[in-house]
């Protein structure tokens, strides 16, 4: 892809990465936070992704591979401590 | 040449989607409402950013991307649905301050 086209998106992710932090700071409840957080992990995760198409390497894919399994883990305990109060 | 179009298409589809889905999560004040944009972006947005990897040319980023579509396939509709789920079985005060 044409070096362009592949900064310009890196630049559009990063702008996105502010609308996720106006949504976390606009947040009234725990579950809004829990929600907002998993949508910053989605924008970082096209963040980092964009970044490895810029610099044309793929490590950053897999730094993006960990970041979703510790979303996911991070996400059900958090929903588990709105329920139940604890997180067991 | 092909590919550099397809690539950027892909790329802009994805970002366009995010885009949209951060707007209507910022207008909408409801959790359940909010989790319809919410899993916009977490699920396709996502993976057609991920998607714009085959265009790249190279076999390392198109396998880690491969890798990281099937888990967010798995992953997403998963942690949108635990929110769903901790948001209809939390005690009744919460809920009532929360809309």
């Amino acid at each position: 892809m044409p070096d362009l086209v592949v900064q310009v998106a890196a630049g559009w992710a990063t702008l996105l990465l502010f609308g996720g932090g106006l949504l976390l700071l606009r947040a009234r409840d725990t579950l809004h936070r829990v929600l907002a957080l998993d949508v910053l992990v989605a924008i970082v995760i096209m963040l980092l992704t964009t970044l490895s198409y810029v610099r044309d390497v793929s490590y950053y894919i897999d730094a993006a591979l960990a970041l979703a399994l510790l979303a996911l883990t991070s996400t059900l305990v958090a929903a588990r401590y709105v329920t139940r109060g604890g997180p067991f | 040449m092909v590919f550099d179009i397809a690539g950027a298409v892909l790329l802009a589809l994805g970002l366009l989607l995010a885009t949209i889905g951060l707007y209507g999560m910022l207008r909408i004040p409801d959790i359940f409402h909010q989790l319809h944009p919410a899993g916009l972006v977490t699920g396709p947005a996502v993976i057609l950013v991920l998607l714009a990897a085959v265009f790249t040319g190279s076999a390392e980023i198109i396998t880690s991307a491969a890798l990281v579509i099937l888990f967010v396939l798995i992953t997403s509709p998963l942690s949108t649905h635990a929110i769903a789920q901790a948001a209809r079985r939390r005690p009744r005060q919460s809920r009532d301050r929360s809309s």
